[in-house]
Formats: C-alpha cells, structure tokens, sequence
C-alpha cells in the first residue's frame, strides 16, 4: 500500500514538474508570472486528445500537441508579453490571467464543458516492483516524464542555449553585451515550456482519463506554489518541489485524507514555507 | 576606428548626454575622466546599444551600428568591461568564460581562449570550478577582463576597472590594462580615477554633466590647471579615489 501510494505520488509530482518547468524558464529571463501557461497545459492535453481520436495514434497526439502549443507560448510571448514588458510586471500578470480564463471558456466553447475520456492504450503492461503494482498507464507516464526530464537538464546544463538561459536570468544586460540574442532565448523558452506542458496535459488526461476545459485551474495555482517552493526561477529547486508536492499530497490523502482535501495541502505547504523560508526551499536569500 | 558623433541620450524626462562626440583610432588607449553621475557609464551603454539614444551617431569601421542589434556589437568585436564586474555570479568561472565566447561557435576556439585567458590569469585557473559570486573583488575583476578577451575583441570598453577595489588591487588592474594596450588591443576607458587613467592613456576626454569639455593627449590633461584642480587634487600624495574636489 505504501509502495504503491509512493508510485502514484512520483508520477503525480513529475507531472508537476513538467508543467511547472515552463514557468520557471519564463520567469527566470522575464520576471513575469506566466499563470496563462496552465491554458497551454490544457490546450496540450485538447489537440492530443482530438489528434488521438482522429489518427488513434498516441505518439502522433504528443507530437501535435508539442508542436501546437510550442507555437502557442511563441505567440503569447510575441503579442500579448511582449508589447508589455515596458510596463510594471504586475500589467503582464494581468493579462496573463485574462488569457487563461479566455482560453479556458475558449475550450469550453469549442469542445463543451463536459469531460471527455482519453482511451489510450499504451505500449506497456503492469509492472511489479515488490509491493507496487503499477498499471501500464502510469508506467507510461513515468516513462515519458523521465525522458522529459534529462531532456530539460540536458539542455539547461549541458548546452550552450542552457547556459545563456542561465546567464540572462542572472543578468540580462550583460548577457546582451555577451552577445546573447536574448529575445531568441526568450522565444525559445516559450517554445520548450510550451511543448513540455502540452505532453504532460495529455499525461494527466490520461492518468484521470478526463480532459475537460477546466483541467488547467488546479495546476495553475499549483505550478505557483511550486515555482514558488523551488526558489523562483530555480529549476533544479522546481523539480525537486515538484516532486515534493507530488509525494506529500499523495501520500497525506492516503493516510489522512479526511483531514485535508488534497488540492488544500500544496497551499498549506506554500504559505508554511513563504513564513519560514520567504526565499523558497532551494533559492538563494542573496538572489 | 569607433566614432561617436553628437550624442544625445535621455532617460525619460532626464537628460544625461548633450552632444557627445568622441573618436578612437586603431591601437589607441582613450581615457573619458568624468565625475560620478557625467554620463560616462551611459555613453559606454549607447556604443553597446544597452541605452537607445535620441540623436547622433555611433560608428565602427566607418559603418553606422544604430542598426546594429546589441547583440550583434559583441560580434561586430566591442568588447566590454562593465561598471561593477558584473560577472555572472551563479555560474563558474569557467561557465562565465564560455559566456565572454558566446558569439564563437567553434568549440576548439572557446577552449584556446580559455587556456590563454587562464594563462594570463592563473589565478582564475585554480578557481575555475568555483562560482563567480565567491571570488573576491579583484579576482571578479580579472574575470570580468577575461570574460571580455574570449570573444577577441577588436575594440575593448572598460568601465571603472577601479571601482570597489582595494588600492594594491587598483594598481594592478590598471597594470593589466597598460599592458593589454602595450600587446596592440584598442580601448576605450572610463574613469572617476583620473590620475591613474591618464596615466596608462594615450589621450583623453573630460566629461562633465554630459558634455565634452576638454580633450587632448593625456600629457596635455595632465598639465591642464583646471585638470589637475578638478581631477588630480592638486598633485597631493596618498590615496587618492579621483572624485573632483569641491
């Protein structure tokens, strides 16, 4: 039982932190809170779903989601930021809401408020670990998101892009004298966070076996704490909260979960750790 | 070389520089004295194009850089030394070498100006693994040169190599620069530290409240009276930070 509920808490809290990621790739260079990311999550688990439905190929749906919603963020970076960045960072904000709930009842429009299943079988079978027995669905997840994951440290850590990311979040001007093209990196930003987003709403759409236009609220004031917990901007401090979040839920609603609805607990642990720790779990207090 | 032409810079309603209009030639070492607050850091920033100006004209090889992306003046050959370091202070020292390098694209390359920049500055070699932010303030500065060498400048901008540092460390910095300059490099300095930019320079400009007031060969603002009452303290001993005198 605890093995499993482990399981559960691991693939939940990757799943976070795939989402979260965009976030924090997007502060880290603009400063702005980029809450219209969870409408990419959301619009990515949409065009999967109907890519699935229509080809009934689930490679085929991550890929069209990917590629949609990387052009997605692109877009929201070049209208709707980026005419703002002039503007004190609270302007963007508010547009950034505005653009998540028009995009939220733009799919409820498109695709009704109801919620639609995702049948997907995937390439895998139960899996026995010990006690744990994982259902093929989840094994998939895990898999996808470990990919995801060395993909993201591979290109934030090892890559010259990774290193101006790096480097414009710590000092834009300079960066620029450095020679870096910082609107490109930005651009670039959007693009992978997008993309990372739209595969991990197909992955919840698939853990839950629901998508519907609304999917992308909790996570959006989820991915907010964790950014938040991990020290904005900070991706290592993102993926660690992540995980964090994912495991504590998981397993508090397992063994106490009359005491607290699942969603409240990561808004318990966020004003816990901004009263004791404002800097975050992993971010620097000189930052 | 470089030549700046009436340059007019405003940060919204303050106005920072009137007409500004300056030249460097080919294997020059050119001082701008100035006061804090003159509007040396914002010149440095319009030829870097981090500041946009209203009027006038920057050019590099005769060719106008208005046009020119900032991005792309780094790969164009400006070098730069910023006002304060500002070395990268989360990455190694390594990592803010690669950085200096960014417009290079040839691995091998990055590398060779890494072993040379770690040959002119052992010290960066021992501390290669150490994050930037850690080291001292001459130790940053050295970084902040190094960093500034790797994309092997045609042209390098030095901002206040002075500033913060303690008076042994002033010397030695102003040691480097002279003998960058003596192996052929072209730069541009910016100075509160008079004495000593004028000093290491081939010629100079005076700066004051945005204005060009004074230009000459550094003997010739050396001996300048007003120089010296304004900049040089009137030739007194000791440590001496280059502020004018009121």
């Amino acid at each position: 039982m605890l093995a499993q509920q482990f399981v559960s808490g691991i693939v939940i809290g990757g799943v976070y932190a795939l989402i979260a990621m965009g976030l924090t790739l997007v502060y880290g260079v603009l400063r702005i809170l980029h809450v219209a990311h969870a409408a990419v999550y959301a619009t990515g688990a949409y065009v999967g779903l109907i890519t699935f439905q229509r080809t009934d190929n689930l490679w085929l749906g991550l890929a069209a989601a990917a590629v949609f919603c990387g052009l997605f963020g692109v877009m929201i970076h070049r209208f709707v930021y980026g005419p703002l960045l002039d503007q004190p960072r609270i302007v963007p904000l508010i547009a950034s809401i505005g653009l998540f709930i028009f995009s939220q009842d733009f799919l409820r429009l498109l695709f009704g408020p109801y919620a639609m299943s995702f049948p997907a079988s995937v390439p895998f079978g139960l899996l026995e670990l010990g006690d744990a027995v994982i259902p093929g669905r989840q094994v998939f997840i895990l898999a996808v998101t470990a990919v995801l994951l060395a993909l993201t440290w591979y290109v934030v850590g090892r890559t010259r892009l990774g290193l101006a990311w790096t480097a414009v979040s710590q000092d834009a001007e300079t960066a620029v004298a450095m020679g870096v093209n910082v609107p490109r990196v930005v651009a670039f930003n959007f693009l992978f966070g997008s993309s990372i987003a739209a595969i991990a709403g197909i992955l919840v759409g698939m853990h839950y076996n629901s998508v519907y236009p609304a999917m992308g609220e909790m996570p959006a004031y989820k991915m907010l704490a964790v950014v938040v917990l991990g020290g904005l901007g900070s991706v290592p401090g993102t993926v660690v909260a992540a995980f964090l979040l994912g495991l504590v839920e998981t397993l508090l609603v397992g063994f106490a979960g009359f005491v607290l609805p699942r969603d409240a607990i990561a808004f318990v642990a966020l004003i816990a750790i901004l009263l004791l720790r404002p800097e975050g779990l992993f971010g620097r207090s000189d930052a | 070389m470089l030549e700046v032409r009436d340059l007019h810079v405003a940060y919204g309603e303050v106005r920072v520089l009137h007409g500004v209009s300056l030249t460097v030639q080919r294997g020059e070492l050119v001082a701008v004295i100035g006061a804090n607050g003159a509007g040396k850091t914002t010149m440095m920033k319009s030829i870097l194009g981090l500041v946009t100006p209203d009027a006038g004209d920057i050019r590099w090889n005769g060719q106008s850089l208005m046009r020119v992306p900032p991005w792309a003046r780094a790969a164009a050959g400006i070098g730069y030394v910023p006002e304060g370091r500002r070395v990268f202070p989360g990455l190694t020292v390594e990592q803010n070498l690669r950085m200096g390098a960014y417009p290079v694209r040839n691995p091998r390359e990055v590398q060779a100006g890494i072993d040379e920049v770690y040959a002119l500055f052992p010290r960066l070699a021992e501390r290669r693994r150490q994050r930037a932010g850690t080291l001292s303030g001459g130790e940053q500065q050295m970084l902040a040169i190094g960093r500034a060498l790797m994309n092997r400048p045609r042209l390098l901008l030095i901002d206040e190599v002075s500033m913060g540092l303690m008076p042994i460390m002033v010397q030695r910095a102003f040691d480097i620069v002279k003998s960058l300059h003596e192996q052929g490099m072209t730069i541009l300095l910016v100075e509160q530290n008079a004495r000593q930019a004028l000093a290491v320079a081939d010629r100079g400009y005076v700066l004051e409240l945005g204005r060009i007031v004074l230009a000459g060969t550094a003997a010739q603002l050396q001996s300048d009276p007003r120089v010296q009452a304004a900049y040089l303290g009137g030739g007194s001993g000791g440590f001496h930070d280059g502020r004018p005198r009121a």
